[in-house]
């Protein structure tokens, strides 16, 4: 499977500092009122995207993540459960997971399909395969939100990550335009659904004449790591192989499976 | 084209044959359930099939594999390995729950410990537990989830990348999204009155719903669906039901049919306010007033993330046993012209256009239809 990126906008923790409802109100002009951390990182991915490319109404917008709005849940637990109190309206409103979506489409305009999902491994990959089968049953284009929101208490995300304690965590937002259109691309994405175990991923590897990058879970396999745990990492590599202009081989791992993602820049 | 294979479920009025009795004779069944409201706790009615308050994860994982058993049973291991799973649900995350109270409060405290967990793990764990593909999904786009979650399944299998996807819908009860309803003031005290001009809100409900889906003939087909987002306002849509008649219109382009074709409405009907306006507007734009129409929800429940998989498979079982329910509790119309089925209908076959419509904007109609095997 095949997907042709046109644009491409992110954010980084661990790279740029600034306050998510400083920059949007201040930058954008956006109303930050009743929204959350969670939603502030959709619509910063969202309108950086916009100042690069024209969005049609009728792109699709996927949004996915590693985990979703944990802080969210954490303020409805302590309500419910610590302090027996009700919910107050919005924060129920934030913890649905389409209400990024919702926000993210209303600033872009985008009328059509709005989905967030989420897989418990290989969630960005997934999300590329709905992508692939949605483009080719419409033929229009799609925009992919890949958001990541460290918790407020590492630990909780830590957790649920499969990785050590004391892991350090970044927020990244990754938001793309993508299309079957090779025209005009700034790079190309190959994917599938195969799972390689050891053997066959070394093997590719040792064939390949891409750059190699490993997910942190690639304990076994020896490359270029990311010195921080990102779920989503492989959508952050796109924007480093269009700076560098050069192809990467994408390797992520989980439970002693491989899948990949070439990325031709 | 998609080919709806079997599907199963439970739901408040039983397992597939129970409810199927009940609907027969428009029976319906609605318990209590305790909920946090704004002055401490409110007893509300709720459409339940389990007893306790609350389920754990491995509760309802259970649950889910009586559901999905029968359905995965019928594959070899060779079709299992090429059978990918998609759930729509807007349940909360009880494993990242499980670790913000593990990390947040001292007194709930546990050993570190890691495991990759997220609202999909239930179709991980279903996944791994039958020896399927390992392609896992999990959407959450509210009362469409399981809906989209099809829609999303019948890409997989028009394009060829899956040939078999077990879709499943999921909702079980929970404080936190029946506290929200409660706080949005959009729960009824009684029962849910579609298009009545007494309605006053949805009870809610819960349950576990799978479809198989594949390429394979089968008398029930998935002719065609569409999906937009209403980017207005988050919890409503405009009284005249544009958006829900654009929703419609272009499922019936998707499947290549006009609002003629369609034998039966199954309206997404939940009694509220301003969804009911919306709706019987959108009904009167699409079909002007030439269309048999009926609402599910007064039986089940609003099973919101499950609620567009069951009231499919729910609707699917009244066909095959030669009927359609009718509309319980619909007295008082809101368009004296315009009125859901009365008394239930005799029918066996057709074209059948379902709606679901949810917060956050998103609104989905498909279209499904029996022929000849």
């Amino acid at each position: 499977m095949k997907l042709y990126l046109h644009a491409i906008s992110s954010y980084r923790s661990d790279k740029e500092d600034i306050v998510l409802k400083k920059e949007l109100k201040s930058r954008y002009k956006v109303d930050i009122r009743r929204k959350d951390d969670f939603i502030f990182a959709g619509l910063l991915g969202a309108l950086r995207l916009k100042e690069q490319t024209d969005i049609s109404k009728e792109s699709a917008l996927y949004l996915t993540s590693g985990y979703g709005n944990i802080n969210i849940l954490a303020k409805m637990n302590k309500y419910i459960v610590e302090d027996k109190e009700s919910i107050k309206l919005f924060d129920f409103i934030n913890m649905l997971g389409n209400t990024t979506s919702f926000y993210v489409a209303q600033e872009l305009g985008i009328k059509a399909k709005s989905i967030f999902q989420i897989s418990d491994n290989f969630t960005y990959f997934n999300t590329l395969i709905s992508i692939y089968a949605s483009l080719r049953q419409t033929n229009k284009e799609v925009v992919c939100g890949v958001i990541d929101l460290a918790s407020e208490n590492d630990e909780v995300l830590q957790r649920v990550a499969a990785v050590e304690q004391n892991t350090p965590l970044v927020s990244s937002v990754v938001f793309s335009q993508l299309s079957l259109e090779e025209k005009g691309a700034l790079c190309k994405l190959e994917f599938d659904t195969k799972f390689y175990t050891y053997e066959e991923i070394k093997e590719v590897i040792s064939k390949s004449s891409q750059k190699l990058y490993l997910s942190q879970r690639c304990k076994e396999l020896e490359g270029e790591k990311s010195s921080f745990y990102i779920e989503t990492d492989a959508s952050y590599l796109i924007n480093k192989a269009i700076q560098e202009q050069e192809d990467y081989l994408y390797v992520e791992c989980y439970e002693q499976r491989y899948k990949l993602l070439k990325i031709t820049a | 084209m998609s080919n709806i294979l079997q599907s199963n479920y439970r739901c408040a009025l039983g397992a597939r044959q129970e409810t199927l009795e009940l609907l027969k004779v428009s029976q319906t069944k609605q318990s209590k359930r305790v909920i946090m409201g704004i002055e401490g706790e409110v007893e509300i009615p709720y459409c339940s099939f389990t007893n306790s308050q609350e389920l754990s994860y491995e509760e309802i994982l259970e649950e889910i594999k009586e559901v999905v058993t029968p359905l995965l049973n019928s594959l070899t291991d060779t079709q299992k390995r090429s059978c990918c799973v998609v759930v729509g649900t807007s349940v909360i995350d009880l494993k990242i729950i499980e670790s913000i109270e593990s990390s947040n409060y001292a007194y709930k405290r546990q050993p570190y410990s890691s495991q990759k967990r997220s609202i999909d793990s239930y179709a991980k764990d279903i996944s791994d537990s039958f020896g399927l593909h390992g392609f896992t999904l999990t959407i959450n786009t509210a009362c469409t989830s399981s809906a989209n979650a099809l829609l999303e399944a019948s890409n997989l299998i028009d394009e060829g990348i899956f040939e078999y996807v077990v879709v499943i819908g999921l909702e079980i009860f929970s404080n936190t999204l029946s506290s929200g309803f409660n706080a949005m003031q959009l729960l009824s005290s009684d029962h849910i009155k579609p298009f009545d001009k007494q309605r006053e809100g949805v009870v809610l409900g819960e349950a576990i719903v799978a479809t198989l889906l594949a390429k394979e003939p089968s008398k029930w087909s998935l002719l065609g669906g569409f999906s937009n987002c209403n980017g207005v306002n988050i919890t409503s849509v405009s009284p005249e039901g544009e958006e829900y008649a654009e929703v419609m219109q272009e499922a019936l382009k998707k499947a290549d049919l006009t609002a003629e074709d369609i034998t039966l409405l199954k309206a997404h009907a939940t009694g509220t306010f301003s969804n009911d306006i919306a709706e019987i507007n959108a009904i009167e734009r699409v079909f002007n007033k030439d269309i048999v129409f009926t609402a599910i929800k007064p039986y089940l429940g609003h099973t919101i993330g499950a609620c567009g998989l069951l009231e499919m498979a729910v609707l699917i079982d009244c066909i095959d046993a030669g009927f359609v329910p009718k509309t319980l509790n619909h007295k008082d119309p809101i368009i004296e012209d315009l009125q859901p089925l009365k008394e239930p209908m005799l029918c066996s076959e057709g074209t059948f256009m379902l709606n679901y419509f949810g917060f956050g904007g998103n609104n989905t109609s498909f279209i499904i239809q029996k022929g000849e095997l």
